[in-house]
C-alpha cells in the first residue's frame, strides 16, 4: 500500500490567519510553515503549542511573518526542538524580517515574546538548501527525500515537495506563476500528478490587471502625488515584496530621470540590501544575464536610499519624496509613525501594496469607503529624567545590591556545602541526608528561619569559614575577579551573531544603549484626510491562474489551506468538478488521512522480457505493451518474464492526445477540406464528420479517455481520414 | 591538426552501429588523458551521453589546443558540464557550442558562467596577436553564454533521464565537482580540487553517496603539499628578503583563481610590514579588476572567513595593491613586486618583464602554480644557464627562480584520504602528466590492493570500458496492482518508461499515472445496401462464429452484431450502417463485412443458399503442417522428421528436438532452444485462425 499522509491544520484555514500545517508522512511530522501576524497573538499558536514537541522537521515556505514569524517563538516557549530547513535567500531574510519586528515593537512596548537571542538560537537550526537539491531525511524520516523548488513571489520563496517510495507531497503555497522582475515565476507545474497537493485558496476569487498596465498606474498615481507637492508612503515588508517595489521605482526613476528622493527605512534595511545583492543565484534569469554580461548588480540601488531610523528621515529635506518603510500592517514600526504624522495632509498619499492582514490597521484603511479617523496609539521608548530616573536607578541598585547578597550566600553556602558534605555522620550538625547540598541552606536564608521539614535539628547554620590560606594568603580563584567581556559582547552578538558581524547603527544603539528609558503612550484620533490607495503587488497567482496551474498539476488528492471561508469553499467547488475528485478542506486540529488508496508492487524485469519490448517513444516517455508471466528471482523477488505461451490478445489501446484544431490545420495540410460544426464536430472533406465527444469540460491531467467518433459514408475519403487519424495516436 | 597519435578505435564509428541500450559504460578522455590541459572526458551509457569540461591545451595553438573532438559525434551528446572556468577546462566550450552539431545542453555554476565571459573575452584579445587561426571570436562568446544554463551547488537536474548534480570542489571561485547518475550508476567527476581550505574558498566537500566510478584529478601524483602556512611563510620570505636587497619579484601568474588568494596573503603582509609600504606591489590585469565584481556577489559560494570579513570590508578591495595597465606605464626605477599573467610566460606582460628582469640575480621569479609542460616557466624551473628571449636571442639566466605552488590541486594525501573515504570501485586518473600519474596509480593499487579497485588511466581517446548490469525494477500500479500476482500467473499491462523508471499499469490508468492520454475511436460507416437485412446475416454466418441478431433499442431496426465487435445495423431500405470502435481486429473484420455488403448487393437477384461448408479438419491440419515444416526449413535449413513425431532440427551442430503438438523444444544449446521455440510460436500464430475474442 501507499505511504501513510495526514494533514492537521494548526492555523490559518477557512481565514487568513498565518500558515502552520502539521503533515505526518509514515509517522514523521513535518511542520509546514509556523507563522505569525503582526499582532503577536499568543492563542493563535494553541495548536501548535500542543504537538510542537512531536515535530520532527519544519519546512519554511517564504521569509515573511506569515510564514515563519512564531519560530522563534515556539523553539522558546512551545518546546519546538526540531530541525529546521528552508533556503539560503529566506533563512537570512526571515531572519532580518524577525530582527526589524523586534526592533519596532521593542521602540513602543514592553515586547517580550522573544528577544534578539531567540530569534538568533531559532534560526542557528536552519540546514539551508538550494533550490532543486534533494535532502535525505535520516533516523526516524529514513527514506523520506525533501527538495525545495522555486514558489516565485518572495525571494527564496519555496513550494517543498516531499518525497516517500515514489509518491510526492508538494506543499505549494503562496506561489507566483508570473515572471518578475527580480524573479522567476514557480516552477510548480514542473510537477504532475503528485498523490497529495497542499495549497492555498488565498486568492481563488482574486483577479489581477495585467502587469503592464498595474505598474503603469503605480507610478502614475506615485508621480501625481509628488507633482502635487505630497509625500507618498507605501507600508512594505521588511524584505519580501519591497523588492521588487525597489526594482519598479528604480528602474522608472532612472527612464524618466526623476529627483524626488525615495527612502527605504527599516531598521535593517542595510543589511537587508547588502545580502539580497549576494542572492543573485536566486533571482530571474534577466538579472542574472545583466550580471554576467556587464557585472551590473540589479541591487546596486542609484536612487533609493536606505535609512534606518526615524531620525535620518526626520534629517532630510523637506520636500514631495516616497518613503517606503515597515511594516505593512501600520501596526508598529516606522510605518506606523509616519502614517500618524502625514495623515493629515491631503496632499499626501499612503499607498498599500499589500491588503493588510485582519484587524491590523491597514486593513482599516483599505476598507471601503475608508474611514474619516482612526484612533491610534502613540508609543514613544522616553528616557527617564528626575525623579523617575532616580527611582529607577535606585530600584536598580537594590537589585544589584540583591543580587551582590545573593551571590555572596550562594557563594558562602556553596562552600558551606562543600563543608557539610565533609561533615562526619552523626554529627549532631549534619542535616539531613537528603539535603547534601547547599539548597538547604538557601531556603533556609532566604526564607527566613523556615527549616524543612526533614531537618533533624533546626538550627541557625553554622560552619567555619573554610578558606584556605597558603604562603601568600587566602586561595583565590582568579576567575572571580575577571571583569565579565562577555556579557558586553553578548548584547552585540545578539545583533552580529548570524548576521556575521552586520548590524545597522540605529538598531544596535537600541541594544547598545543601556540608558534607562519607560515607553510612554497616548491614545490619540487621527484625522485621515491624506489619500489612501490599494494596489495589489503581493506577487501571488490569481484565482485563474491557480486554477488553470492546478488542473495541470492535476493531484490524486488536493488539499486547500489559507484562504477566506469563501474562497475556499469556492476553490473547492471547482476543484471537484475540474481537477480531482478528492479535495480536501479541513478545519483547525481536524485531522485528515490523505494515505493514497493507490496500490502498487515491484517487479523485477527480466532481462529475456526485456530484450523483446519494443518501446515506442511519446515525449517523455516511452511505452509498450507487454504480457508477462510472474516469476520469482533468487532473492525472493518477483519477477516478469516471457509468456511460455502466445500472448493472448488484447484490446489495443490508442496512446495520444488529439487537439482539434491541431488536427484541423493537419488535414488541411493534407489538402482537405475541414471546418467546424458545431461544439467539437468538425466536417472533414465532403461527408466525414469527426467529433470528440465527452471531455470538452475536463481540462488537462483530470481527462478522462477520450471519445472520438468518425462518421461517413463508405468512401475512400473517410479511409483517408481515418488514416490520418490514426497517425495520431501510437497504437499499442 | 594534432591528431598525430592514432587512436586506438573511432568512437564515431562505433556510434554508427545500432545502438541497443546495453549495460556498457565507457568512458574516454578526448583531453587531459595522461596529460595536462584541455580537459574533455567523454562517457556513454545506456544510451545516455555525457561530456565532462571542454578546454584547450595552454602549451599549443589554434586546432591543436583542442581535445580530440573528432573522435566523436557532436550532435549525440546530452549534457555537457563545466567544472570551472580555468581556460584548461572552459576555453574550447565557444567553439563547441558554435562550430560543431553539438545541441545538447550546457551547465556550469553561476560564478564560473560569470568569469567565463570576462575570460575568454580576454583570451581572444590577447590571442589575437599570436595566432591566426582564432578557434572563435567575441561573437561566439557571446552566443555561448545564452546557451549556457546555471546550476547551483547540490541542485539535482535531469536530463533526459541523466540526473546530476554538484559539489563545492574548492580550486577556483565556482568550481565544482559533478555526479552524474544514469540509471542508477553513479560516477564523479572531480574536475580541480582541492581538500583544504583557504583564504577565500572552501574545501572540496566529500560526497554523501560513494560513487561507482570516480574520474579524479591526479595533477600532483604522489607529490605531498607542504602545509599551506609554510608555504606562505617561504612566499613572503622570499618576496621580502628580495626587495630588501632592492630586487625585483615577478610573479607570472594566471589572472583569475589563484591569483585573488595570492592577492589577500600579500595585501595582508604588507599590512603587517609597514617598512615594505614604499616598495608598489602591481597587479597587471584589468581583467582580474572587472572579475573583482564577481568575486564580491558570490559570497555565498565562498568561505566563512571571507563571508565575515564582507561584513565589516570588502576584503577583494586591496590596500596596497595598485593594478598596472600595460608595461608603457610601468615606471620601473626600484624595487617592486609585480603580478602578470600569463603564469606560463609564453607571451604578454610576464614575459616582457622576465625578459626585462631575468639578466640581474638581485631579482626574482616567483612561479606561484602548476606550469604546464612545454612553456617556459616550465623550462626555467629546472634552473637553466641561458633562456631564449621573445626576440629569439639568447640570455643568461641569473635571476633566481622559485616554485612554490599555491595551485589548489588535490596533492597526495588529500587525493588518497578522498579515495579511501569514498571507496569508489572504480578510479580512472585524468588530468595528470604522464610519469606522475603512474606513480599515483601504482601507489593507489597498493593503497587499495585488499579491495577490489579497479584504477585506469586511459590516455587521450582510448576507452574504458565496464559493465554494470543494472537491475531494472517496475512499479506496478493502480488497477493491475490491486492483487500482487502469484508465481506463474500472466501480468498484461502498458509498460510506461520515463527516464530509467519503469512502471506497468493498465490502459485504463495511464491517465492517472502519467501526462499521456488515451483515446477510443469509433467508427460509423454508411454503405448504401438496398437488398435485404437477411442476406447479410446469411453471409455473415458463413464466415463468422458469432454472429448475433438483435433489434436497435432506439430506433427499432435489425442489428447484427459480429463476434462483439462490430454492429451491422439497417438505417433504412438504402443504407446499412457498421459502428465499431477502432482496433486492428475489428478494423479488419469491419472491412470484411463492407466488402461481404458490398458483393451482397452486386449480386442482388440471385439469393443462393448455399450447404454449410462442410468444414475439412484434416484437410486444414495438413495444410498447416506443410506450412509449418516449409517455414522452419526456410529458417533453420536442416529440419529432419524424427521419432515419436517431434521435429529434429540441426543447427550448426547443435541440435534441436520440437515436439509439434505442445511446442516444447528440447536442446542443449539454450540459444538454439530459445530461438526455435519463439519461431514456433510465432508461425503457430500466423497459421491458426484469428482469435476475435479479445480478453
Amino acid at each position: 500500500m501507499g505511504t501513510s499522509v495526514q494533514v492537521t491544520p494548526l492555523c490559518g484555514v477557512y481565514n487568513e490567519n498565518p500558515l502552520s500545517y502539521l503533515v505526518s508522512i509514515d509517522g514523521f511530522n513535518f511542520l509546514l510553515d509556523c507563522g505569525w501576524t503582526d499582532h503577536f497573538d499568543p492563542s493563535l499558536l494553541d495548536p501548535l503549542s500542543r504537538v510542537a514537541a512531536s515535530v520532527d522537521a519544519v519546512l519554511l515556505s517564504h521569509s515573511d511573518t506569515l510564514h515563519l514569524g512564531a519560530l522563534p517563538y515556539a523553539m522558546k516557549q512551545l518546546g519546538l526542538s526540531a530541525p529546521v530547513f528552508s533556503t539560503i535567500p529566506v533563512h537570512r531574510l526571515g531572519l532580518l524580517t524577525l530582527y526589524d519586528h523586534y526592533f519596532s515593537r521593542k521602540q513602543v512596548s514592553e515586547f517580550d515574546l522573544f528577544t534578539l537571542d531567540d530569534v538568533d538560537s531559532a534560526f542557528q537550526n536552519v540546514t539551508a538548501l538550494a533550490y532543486s537539491q534533494n535532502h535525505h531525511m535520516s533516523g526516524k524520516g529514513e527514506g523520506i527525500v525533501i527538495s525545495p523548488h522555486e514558489a516565485g513571489r518572495l525571494l527564496g520563496g519555496t513550494i517543498w515537495k516531499i518525497t516517500k517510495d515514489g509518491e510526492d507531497v508538494i506543499y505549494a503555497v503562496d506561489f507566483n506563476h508570473r515572471k518578475e522582475r527580480h524573479l522567476n515565476g514557480t516552477v510548480l507545474e514542473s510537477f504532475v500528478r503528485p498523490a497529495v497537493l497542499i495549497t492555498d485558496a488565498y486568492n481563488a476569487l482574486n483577479s489581477q490587471p495585467a502587469r503592464r498596465q498595474r505598474d503603469q498606474e503605480f507610478i502614475d498615481t506615485i508621480l501625481r502625488t509628488l507633482k502635487g507637492d505630497g509625500s507618498v508612503l507605501l507600508p512594505v515588508d521588511t524584505a519580501g515584496r519591497i523588492l521588487e517595489l525597489i526594482l519598479i521605482l528604480e528602474q522608472c526613476w532612472g527612464q524618466l530621470h526623476l529627483t524626488y528622493p525615495i527612502y527605504f527605512l527599516t531598521n535593517v534595511s542595510s543589511s537587508t540590501i547588502d545580502y539580497v545583492k549576494s542572492f543573485l543565484e536566486w533571482m530571474s534569469d534577466s538579472i542574472a544575464k545583466s550580471f554576467e554580461n556587464s557585472r551590473d548588480n540589479s541591487f546596486l540601488l542609484k536612487h533609493v536610499k536606505l535609512l534606518i531610523s526615524k531620525a535620518e528621515l526626520e534629517n532630510v529635506p523637506d520636500g514631495p519624496k516616497v518613503v517606503l518603510s515597515s511594516m505593512a500592517s501600520l501596526e508598529a514600526g516606522f510605518s506606523h509613525d509616519i502614517f500618524i504624522e502625514w495623515a493629515a495632509d491631503v496632499k499626501n498619499l499612503v499607498l498599500f501594496t499589500e491588503r493588510g492582514q485582519f484587524g491590523t490597521l491597514a486593513r482599516m484603511l483599505q476598507s471601503d469607503p475608508p474611514p474619516k479617523a482612526v484612533k491610534v496609539t502613540l508609543s514613544k521608548r522616553v528616557p527617564l529624567v528626575g525623579e523617575e530616573l532616580a527611582a529607577y536607578e535606585e530600584e536598580q541598585e537594590r537589585i544589584k545590591k540583591e543580587e551582590a547578597l545573593k551571590a555572596t550566600l550562594i557563594k558562602e553556602e556553596e562552600s558551606k556545602a562543600a563543608v557539610g558534605a565533609d561533615i562526619p555522620v552523626g554529627d549532631p550538625m549534619a542535616v539531613d541526608a537528603a539535603f547534601p547540598s547547599g539548597n538547604a541552606y538557601r531556603d533556609i536564608l532566604i526564607d527566613g528561619f523556615v527549616s524543612p521539614s526533614t531537618s533533624v535539628a533546626p538550627m541557625f547554620p553554622f560552619y567555619e569559614n573554610s578558606s584556605e590560606w597558603d604562603d601568600f594568603g587566602e586561595v583565590i580563584n582568579p576567575d572571580d575577579y575577571v571583569i565579565k567581556e562577555e556579557d558586553m559582547e553578548h548584547a552585540s552578538m545578539a545583533v552580529d551573531g548570524d548576521l556575521d558581524g552586520k548590524f545597522d547603527e540605529g538598531a544596535a544603539s537600541l541594544i547598545l544603549d543601556m540608558k534607562p528609558s519607560k515607553v510612554v503612550s497616548s491614545e490619540l484620533t487621527v484625522q485621515v484626510k491624506s489619500s489612501l490607495s490599494y494596489m495589489d503587488f503581493e506577487g501571488r497567482s490569481d484565482g485563474r491562474s491557480v486554477k488553470s496551474i492546478l488542473g495541470h498539476v492535476a493531484p490524486l488528492k488536493l488539499v486547500l489551506v489559507h484562504g477566506s471561508a469563501e474562497a475556499t469553499e469556492h476553490l473547492k467547488q471547482y476543484c471537484l468538478k475540474h481537477v480531482c475528485p478528492y479535495v480536501y478542506a479541513p478545519q483547525i486540529d481536524e485531522t485528515i488521512d490523505v494515505t493514497s488508496d493507490l496500490c502498487a508492487y515491484k517487479v523485477q524485469l527480466s532481462e529475456k522480457l526485456m530484450s523483446n519490448v519494443r518501446f515506442k517513444k511519446l515525449g517523455d516517455y516511452e511505452i509498450a505493451w507487454v504480457d508477462a508471466e510472474v516469476g520469482k528471482t533468487e532473492n525472493d523477488m518477483l519477477s516478469l518474464l516471457p509468456l511460455s505461451t502466445p500472448a493472448p490478445p488484447h484490446k489495443s489501446v490508442l496512446v495520444g492526445d488529439i487537439k482539434m484544431p491541431d488536427f484541423k490545420q493537419f488535414l488541411e495540410s493534407k489538402g482537405i477540406q475541414v471546418e467546424f460544426a458545431g461544439v467539437g464536430a468538425m466536417r472533414c472533406g465532403e461527408h466525414v464528420t469527426l467529433r470528440k465527444v465527452g471531455d470538452a469540460s475536463q481540462k488537462g491531467g483530470g481527462a478522462t479517455i477520450q471519445q472520438i467518433v468518425i462518421e461517413g459514408p463508405l468512401s475512400e475519403e473517410y479511409y483517408m481520414i481515418r488514416n490520418y487519424l490514426y497517425s495520431q495516436f501510437y497504437s499499442l | 591538426m594534432a591528431s598525430t597519435v592514432q587512436p586506438t578505435s573511432s568512437l564515431k564509428r562505433r556510434d554508427s552501429m545500432p545502438t541497443r541500450e546495453s549495460d556498457q559504460l565507457t568512458i574516454t578522455p578526448l583531453g587531459a588523458g595522461s596529460e595536462v590541459g584541455r580537459s574533455c572526458v567523454y562517457m556513454t551509457f545506456k544510451g545516455k551521453t555525457v561530456l565532462f569540461d571542454c578546454g584547450i591545451h595552454p602549451a599549443y595553438s589554434g586546432m591543436a589546443a583542442l581535445p580530440y573532438f573528432d573522435e566523436i559525434d557532436p550532435s549525440k551528446i546530452d549534457v555537457l558540464l563545466i567544472t570551472h572556468f580555468h581556460l584548461d577546462h572552459a576555453a574550447s566550450l565557444p567553439y563547441f557550442l558554435e562550430k560543431t552539431t553539438f545541441k545538447g545542453r550546457v551547465f556550469m555554476t553561476h560564478a564560473t558562467k560569470a568569469i567565463y565571459k570576462l575570460l575568454l573575452t580576454d583570451y581572444v584579445k590577447v590571442s589575437k596577436v599570436s595566432v591566426e587561426d582564432m578557434l572563435f571570436d567575441e561573437q561566439d562568446i557571446l552566443r555561448s553564454m545564452d546557451k549556457i544554463e546555471v546550476i547551483d551547488f547540490h541542485q539535482t537536474l535531469e536530463v533526459n533521464g541523466i540526473r546530476f548534480w554538484c559539489y563545492t570542489a574548492g580550486h577556483v571561485l565556482g568550481a565544482a565537482m559533478f555526479m552524474v547518475d544514469i540509471a542508477g550508476v553513479r560516477v564523479l567527476y572531480t574536475g580541480d580540487f582541492s581538500r583544504e581550505e583557504d583564504r577565500h574558498l572552501r574545501a572540496a566537500e566529500l560526497p554523501q553517496f560513494s560513487p561507482d566510478i570516480c574520474i579524479i584529478e591526479s595533477t600532483y601524483g604522489v607529490q605531498l603539499q607542504q602545509s599551506r602556512s609554510v608555504r606562505e611563510k617561504r612566499f613572503t620570505d622570499v618576496i621580502h628578503s628580495t626587495v630588501a636587497q632592492g630586487g625585483r619579484v615577478l610573479i607570472p601568474a594566471f589572472a583569475l583563481g589563484r591569483a585573488q588568494e595570492l592577492l589577500l596573503i600579500l595585501d595582508e603582509y604588507w599590512a603587517n610590514h609597514p617598512e615594505l609600504h614604499n616598495i608598489p606591489i602591481y597587479y597587471a590585469s584589468p581583467l582580474a579588476k572587472r572579475c573583482m565584481a564577481v568575486y564580491q556577489t558570490y559570497i555565498n559560494s565562498m568561505n566563512e572567513r571571507i563571508r565575515n570579513q564582507f561584513a565589516t570590508s570588502n576584503p577583494f578591495m586591496f590596500k596596497h595593491i595598485s593594478p598596472l595597465k600595460s608595461i608603457d606605464n610601468f615606471d620601473d626605477v626600484g624595487p617592486s613586486v609585480v603580478m602578470a599573467s600569463p603564469g606560463g610566460l609564453q607571451s604578454g606582460l610576464s614575459r616582457q618583464l622576465f625578459d626585462k628582469w631575468c639578466g640581474d640575480k638581485k631579482n626574482s621569479c616567483l612561479i606561484p602554480g602548476y606550469v604546464v609542460e612545454g612553456t617556459l616557466a616550465k623550462t626555467i624551473i629546472n634552473e637553466p644557464k641561458e633562456v631564449q628571449l621573445m626576440n629569439g636571442l639568447t640570455a643568461p639566466l641569473n635571476m633566481q627562480v622559485h616554485y612554490i605552488s599555491f595551485s589548489a590541486h588535490a596533492d597526495y594525501a588529500q587525493t588518497s584520504t578522498f579515495l579511501k573515504e569514498l571507496m569508489p570501485p572504480n578510479i580512472i586518473l585524468v588530468h595528470g602528466e604522464a610519469n606522475e600519474m603512474g606513480r599515483l596509480k601504482q601507489k593507489l593499487i597498493s593503497l587499495f590492493a585488499d579491495r577490489n579497485t579497479k584504477i585506469m588511466s586511459p590516455k587521450n581517446c582510448q576507452s574504458v570500458e565496464m559493465h554494470f548490469n543494472s537491475e531494472k525494477m517496475a512499479k506496478t500500479i493502480g488497477k493491475l496492482a490491486e492483487k500482487t500476482p502469484e508465481v506463474g500467473e500472466a501480468v498484461s499491462g502498458l509498460l510506461v518508461k520515463k527516464g530509467f523508471s519503469y512502471q506497468i499499469m493498465a490502459s485504463e490508468d495511464l491517465h492517472v499515472f502519467s501526462q499521456l492520454s488515451t483515446a477510443n475511436v469509433m467508427q460509423r460507416i454508411s454503405i448504401p445496401y438496398t437488398g435485404a437485412f437477411g442476406v447479410i446475416k446469411h453471409r455473415l454466418k458463413q464466415i463468422y462464429e458469432s454472429v448475433e441478431s438483435s433489434t436497435d433499442d432506439e430506433s427499432g431496426v435489425p442489428t447484427l452484431r459480429v463476434h462483439d465487435k462490430v454492429t451491422v445495423k439497417q438505417e433504412s431500405e438504402k443504407h446499412v450502417s457498421l459502428h465499431w470502435s477502432a482496433d486492428p481486429i475489428s478494423d479488419m473484420v469491419s472491412d470484411s463485412v463492407v466488402a461481404l455488403v458490398l458483393n451482397a448487393s452486386r449480386e442482388m437477384p440471385k439469393v443462393v443458399v448455399e450447404s454449410e461448408p462442410v468444414k475439412d479438419e484434416v484437410e486444414d491440419e495438413k495444410k498447416a503442417e506443410k506450412i509449418i515444416n516449409a517455414i522452419l526449413v526456410s529458417l533453420f535449413g536442416d529440419v529432419k522428421l524424427g521419432e515419436n513425431g517431434k521435429l529434429v532440427i540441426t543447427v550448426d551442430g547443435n541440435v534441436a528436438h520440437l515436439d509439434k503438438q505442445s511446442g516444447d523444444v528440447e536442446s542443449e544449446n539454450a540459444g538454439l532452444k530459445e530461438r526455435v521455440r519463439m519461431a514456433f510460436q510465432r508461425i503457430q500464430t500466423a497459421v491458426k485462425p484469428i482469435p476475435l475474442s479479445a480478453s
